[in-house]
């Protein structure tokens, strides 16, 4: 499963590129916006990865520096020593795929244990959501917040590669977690 | 990346994306296209030559959406072209699918049971997909040439490039392909499961261009013409 992207840069053929590397080398979903603004707030948890332009970056402090784990910045700095996360502008294609792959499969890494299969909490949400029940009854029946429902769909959906409603029930079904219809 | 123009020779393009056959069959084009150039094509079928290089670019291309062009179109071209694909949808590809994924589940495990609940799932997405074909023909598609009709041509003030949502059929489509690669078990002909993967997976194609139309053009095309006809009703 590929990532959701956005790239935040005002220059187009920067973005397009960076675009165009995600999309045909890691199958992830990549939009452009000029600048974070442009960003809909409903979209901010949706994005797994932010790729920023200095420039973009240093005009919207508060937007980035509590999202600076999911961060990569594009600059034009040459030097060797930049960080993992930093993608120079001068580097040649080879060098930025394996820079965002380096990224890519550290994160991977980090939540490997978590990704092989679903946690029981996961599991209870998932009987409720093909049991027909909305984010707020699935809160109140299982005594966790909405915010917390949600984090439990999206970690469903990162899992399963199913986003639908119906199509988290036919997976349940097909699993034993309910009956089948 | 490939952006088609008048030049483009029609072979090339088949042989870089042989999925664009869907398109050139919605406007009478068959295999067999020699060399023939787009701009001979048209003119031989008497195809508008800007319009059928939009709905290529826009199938091959998800990004590309030319804003200026295609807010020329008339809401009439539009939806002749989606009803085609409608058809396309109804009489071929579901069809299809529904054949494969028949012959399939004959020729595999009778124990299989994940084939049997994605075989549901997928009568599920017919369900929803013939459900809102029914609308366009009935409802929507009507409603907004009618209002064409009286009206005449309006204009799309702007075009949000980045209205990406997918809608119930499309996540249901993607869903449906998941089941396959992520989550199928047991015992299957394993030849007839990736004809039925294939035959998603070009249906999953299609509806994603099928949605970027509708959401990017017709509707913003439909609100115009609601739009106008409230102010002329208003006497604006």
């Amino acid at each position: 499963m590929g990532y959701n992207i956005a790239i935040i840069t005002h220059n187009t053929l920067e973005a397009i590129g960076i675009k165009h590397i995600l999309e045909e080398s890691f199958a992830s979903s990549a939009h452009i916006y000029a600048c974070a603004g442009e960003i809909p707030e409903h979209l901010n948890a949706v994005y797994d990865y932010f790729f920023c332009d200095t420039e973009c970056f240093a005009s919207a402090l508060d937007f980035f520096l509590p999202r600076k784990q999911k961060l990569i910045m594009v600059g034009s700095a040459r030097n060797e020593n930049n960080p993992a996360t930093f993608i120079s502008k001068y580097d040649d294609e080879s060098t930025i795929i394996d820079k965002i792959n380096t990224l890519f499969s550290d994160a991977k890494l980090k939540t490997r244990e978590t990704q092989t299969e679903l946690s029981q909490r996961e599991t209870d949400v998932l009987r409720l959501i093909a049991s027909g029940m909305m984010n707020k009854e699935i809160a109140d029946n299982l005594g966790i917040s909405i915010n917390t429902v949600l984090t439990h769909r999206k970690n469903l959906t990162a899992k399963l590669g199913i986003r639908s409603v119906s199509g988290l029930s036919f997976y349940a079904m097909m699993n034993g977690i309910i009956a089948p219809k | 990346m490939t952006i088609v123009n008048y030049e483009s020779k029609l072979c090339d393009l088949l042989s870089f994306d042989p999925a664009i056959i869907t398109v050139l069959n919605r406007f009478d084009i068959q295999l067999g296209v020699s060399d023939k150039t787009v701009t001979k094509v048209c003119e031989e079928k008497g195809i508008d030559k800007a319009f059928f290089t939009t709905m290529l670019n826009t199938f091959i291309n998800k990004d590309y959406f030319p804003q200026e062009i295609l807010s020329t179109f008339s809401a009439a071209k539009i939806i002749d072209y989606l009803t085609k694909t409608n058809n396309y949808y109804q009489y071929y590809q579901i069809p299809n699918i529904e054949r494969h994924f028949a012959y399939l589940l004959s020729k595999s495990d009778a124990n299989n049971s994940s084939l049997a609940i994605i075989q549901k799932f997928f009568f599920e997405v017919k369900q929803e997909l013939q459900l809102r074909i029914h609308d366009d023909c009935t409802t929507w598609f009507p409603q907004i040439i009618n209002l064409e009709q009286a009206i005449g041509h309006v204009t799309i003030a702007h075009i949000d490039a980045n209205i990406c949502q997918e809608d119930s059929i499309e996540a249901k489509v993607s869903d449906l392909m998941n089941m396959f690669i992520m989550h199928l078990s047991g015992t299957y002909d394993v030849n007839l499961a990736h004809a039925v993967l294939t035959a998603i997976y070009a249906l999953k194609k299609d509806i994603s261009q099928n949605n970027r139309i509708r959401e990017r053009i017709l509707r913003p095309l439909h609100e115009a013409l609601l739009s106008t006809q409230s102010e002329a009703n208003h006497g604006l």
